[in-house]
């Protein structure tokens, strides 16, 4: 009985779901899920070991939970039509804060606490500045990039951190569930509640209609300050987290650790179907953009390619899966 | 009425055929789940004014947009000088001689005029890629002479006035049709905007230049659509409902085509409007200032009371409103909100005082309009336990979003209002201008509000639609509710209005007693306005 009603439910969003979108909306949801699947039936054909669990939980997920954490901050900014180019800054910045904290101090886990403080710290900064100083957060950002990155090269004179804690490492790697890493089950849950951040909350739902029409936000009373704010301190705490996991991983951290992450992510949010206009996608979507871009780089090097060509070949996967999932009729200029 | 003008009207009225100059047959257009236009015949003969109405959502944008080449009719036949054609997109429209000008005229403020006249044959007036702005302003004065405009081309167009704007994109629907000689010209809503000298200064000139070019004229002012069409067309719901000469034409007849009935005596229902003798002040402004906007303003408004502001175009009467809503902030003066003085200089604390702001652009200041309409109507409540009595709160957590609730919300204003739509999960894109200011309406009054600002709040709707915020207002004023009505439709302000102040240069000059029966006149008010 119960089965029946959640199944006439379902029928009933989906008979909902497609009266309300045209057919270009939903082949543009599908979008990314396509390229996935593309993409994952190339490698099986060409790979006798893409497809084994192993390789897509042990190398595949593994490898793409850093990205994820950041792709997942930068998406609240990007959804309110604002942009945080600090996150992989925040990265490097909190990893050899924890590295330092650990090794200088011995504070073990209470360590990794304040690494993703950190995070925070720094993006409640960004935001204040942002906000209320009203200054464009892709300059506020463009500038803390460099003033956090430079703070990592000066805490370490340009040196990597190294620390040896094998409790510390286990926070990453361990497998409390059998045969699934811990950073795995870190980077799902995180996924699920911020997720749930965007969809069910007030922040969340603010957070869309700031990036659609901040104007009307304003006018219907919404503390708008307080959610752009908002958004760089989640986006900084994701960070600080994605950070002191990395360095957790690798028993060390290096000022230039979160390298690569920046370009990457902002792929990923926009491959997800996240607009930079703002105001449509999530960071529900946001992990499939992040899985092609797993998906690839795993399934390239299975092949054999070389790295270089590697580069440019992602290169045009992300402009094709953009093209894909970009839905240019509610865009009246492209620029 | 029939929807076809008899016989004799209709020879008496097309003349021979060798005249018409642009003609459709059997147009259908449909859209996600909405017919636009179904069957729709329509003609515009040599030298001819045509006038277009019907209530928003009638389709009259969408026969403008097929006829302009900016949508492909489904269905149905387009005809140029008696030959078939298929119009694919706006440069094809133009190559058959049609052009449109916008209601946000299609021009870019940071180039000159002459620039802007010819900006689409930019390549035919340059050698090897460098322009010769000699010869653009040559012709370009041509042109305005021919059509005897008066305009300085050599400005940037940042710097022309509305109406100079407005004559420029008009001039410009020329140049884009110069390979014909008698171009068909579609004119969007071109008097929204327009101040009084500006109107006649158009009216004129497309007078003026009927032997040049014909004209579409679409307008919801239904006099001026009298005063300037030879024939009128009504739509409704997509079709054309009626068909006739202006001489047989009156604003009457043309409302009742349009909304399909007999409008309802009684249109401001003001025997319904409340006394407040005794009532208590729910909104007192005192000495309120604003540089270069207002000086010296203060009224008290009473609960259940509308209290009209009106005034010409720079009198004050709109940044008045912006600052009691707390949009913008004042450099003097005080606002208190039942009794107790709120700090002005922001809308979440004049919300959270119980004043809600109905804004003047229902586009870019009220509604997310790629949100669904659930969105929309619990956008200034969430979060927040201020929430009407009548409707349940938003959850006991106040972050998070109870979607019952949410959808209890939404459904009880679609009941309420009446607003049209095909869900409440649709987004408000989809929804006509009325239904969209439904919303708006709707959204404030989910929140304890003591105190509705509204500027021109039935603004670009139509008469039906009008009706039913009327009434919607004045049961707000039967719970007790305080309105500042600012508003430029003066037979509205006074149908509505208890009382009425009169804003002239940034003071208040007046306010006028508005009782039932003892309403002033609008000649009255005008004196006190200029």
């Amino acid at each position: 009985m119960a089965g029946s009603t959640s199944g006439n439910a379902v029928v009933d969003w989906i008979g909902q779901y497609r009266e309300n979108r045209s057919a270009t909306d939903i082949l543009i949801d599908l979008g990314p899920f396509l390229m996935l699947l593309i993409l994952m039936a190339i490698f099986t054909a060409t790979s006798d070991v893409f497809l084994t669990y192993d390789n897509l939980v042990g190398n595949v997920m593994m490898n793409s939970m850093i990205l994820l954490f950041v792709a997942l901050a930068g998406t609240f900014p990007i959804l309110q039509q604002s942009i945080d180019l600090s996150v992989a800054s925040i990265v490097s910045l909190s990893g050899v804060l924890t590295a330092m904290l650990i090794n200088d101090f011995n504070l073990g886990i209470l360590a990794l606490v304040l690494g993703i403080l950190a995070g925070t710290g720094v993006g409640l900064l960004n935001g204040v500045v942002f906000a209320k100083a009203k200054i464009p957060s892709f300059l506020v950002t463009l500038g803390s990039l460099s003033v956090f990155s430079g703070s990592a090269l000066l805490l370490t004179g340009g040196y990597s951190v190294p620390f040896n804690a094998p409790a510390i490492r286990q926070i990453a790697i361990g497998q409390t569930i059998p045969n699934v890493p811990n950073l795995v089950v870190w980077g799902l849950v995180f996924y699920v509640l911020v997720s749930l951040l965007a969809w069910k909350t007030t922040f969340g739902r603010y957070t869309y209609a700031l990036g659609e029409n901040e104007r009307v936000a304003d006018f219907s009373g919404v503390k708008v300050d307080r959610y752009k704010i908002g958004a760089f301190v989640v986006s900084g705490t994701l960070c600080g987290l994605a950070g002191v996991l990395l360095t957790a991983r690798i028993t060390s951290a290096t000022p230039g650790m979160g390298q690569g992450l920046l370009l990457q992510s902002i792929a990923a949010i926009v491959m997800g179907g996240t607009a930079l206009t703002g105001g449509v996608g999530g960071p529900h979507r946001t992990i499939l953009g992040v899985l092609v871009i797993g998906v690839l780089t795993n399934g390239m090097n299975l092949l054999g390619i070389q790295s270089f060509v590697q580069e440019i070949i992602l290169g045009f996967v992300v402009i094709f899966a953009v093209a894909l999932s970009m839905d240019r009729d509610k865009i009246d200029v492209v620029k | 009425m029939s929807a076809d003008i008899d016989t004799a009207d209709r020879d008496a009225a097309e003349g021979p055929d060798s005249s018409v100059r642009f003609r459709v047959e059997n147009i259908r257009k449909e859209f996600t789940n909405v017919v636009a236009l179904d069957d729709v015949n329509f003609e515009l003969r040599t030298g001819e004014v045509v006038g277009l109405v019907g209530e928003n959502g009638a389709g009259k944008s969408t026969l403008l947009n097929v006829l302009s080449g900016i949508y492909q009719q489904d269905q149905g036949r387009i005809y140029v000088d008696g030959e078939e054609v298929t119009i694919t997109d706006p440069l094809d429209a133009s190559r058959h001689g049609i052009a449109i000008v916008h209601q946000e005229h299609n021009v870019i403020p940071n180039l000159s005029g002459y620039e802007n006249l010819f900006l689409e044959q930019f390549p035919d007036y340059s050698t090897a890629g460098v322009l010769d702005s000699n010869r653009l302003k040559r012709e370009g004065q041509d042109v305005l002479d021919t059509l005897g405009i008066d305009l300085d081309l050599e400005k940037r167009v940042a710097n022309y006035s509305f109406s100079d704007r407005q004559m420029l994109s008009i001039a410009k629907a020329f140049t884009e049709t110069v390979h014909t000689d008698h171009p068909v010209i579609l004119l969007d809503e071109p008097t929204a905007g327009l101040e009084e000298d500006g109107r006649d200064l158009l009216f004129d000139r497309i007078d003026d230049l009927r032997d040049h070019a014909s004209f579409v004229f679409v307008s919801h002012e239904l006099d001026e659509v009298l005063e300037i069409s030879d024939r009128i067309y009504v739509l409704r719901d997509g079709e054309v409902v009626d068909h006739l000469l202006v001489e047989d034409a009156s604003e009457d007849r043309l409302q009742q085509s349009m909304v399909g009935r007999e409008i309802s005596e009684g249109y401001y229902q003001v025997s319904e409007q409340r006394g407040v003798t005794g009532a208590d002040t729910a909104i007192s402004v005192s000495n309120l200032s604003m540089d270069g906007a207002f000086e010296d303003v203060s009224f008290d408004v009473h609960e259940g009371e509308i209290f009209g502001i009106c005034g010409v175009m720079g009198s004050g009467k709109s940044e008045l409103g912006r600052v009691l809503s707390g949009v913008d902030d004042p450099d003097g003066g005080s606002i208190a909100v039942g009794g107790e003085t709120v700090e002005p200089g922001s809308v979440h604390r004049m919300v959270d005082n119980g004043v809600g702001y109905v804004p003047k652009e229902r586009q870019s200041e009220g509604t997310l309009l790629y949100q669904p309409l659930r969105v929309n109507v619990s956008l200034p409540s969430l979060g927040t336990d201020l929430v009407a009595d009548e409707v349940p709160g938003l959850g006991s957590v106040p972050w998070l979003i109870d979607f019952d609730k949410e959808d209890e919300m939404a459904e009880g204003v679609v009941d309420r209002l009446n607003v049209k739509t095909p869900s409440i999960e649709s987004p408000l894109i989809q929804l006509s201008g009325g239904n969209q200011q439904k919303v708006v309406l709707g959204k404030n009054l989910q929140r304890e509000v003591s105190v509705l600002v509204m500027d021109n709040v039935t603004r670009g709707i139509d008469v039906g639609a009008k009706e039913e915020v009327y009434r919607i207002l004045r049961q707000l004023a039967n719970d007790g509710v305080a309105m500042v009505f600012i508003a430029d439709e003066l037979p509205e302000l006074i149908g509505m209005s208890n009382r009425i102040g009169v804003m002239h240069e940034g003071e208040m000059v007046d306010i006028l007693d508005a009782p039932p029966g003892d309403k002033p006149t609008e000649s009255e008010i005008i004196k006190e306005m200029i």
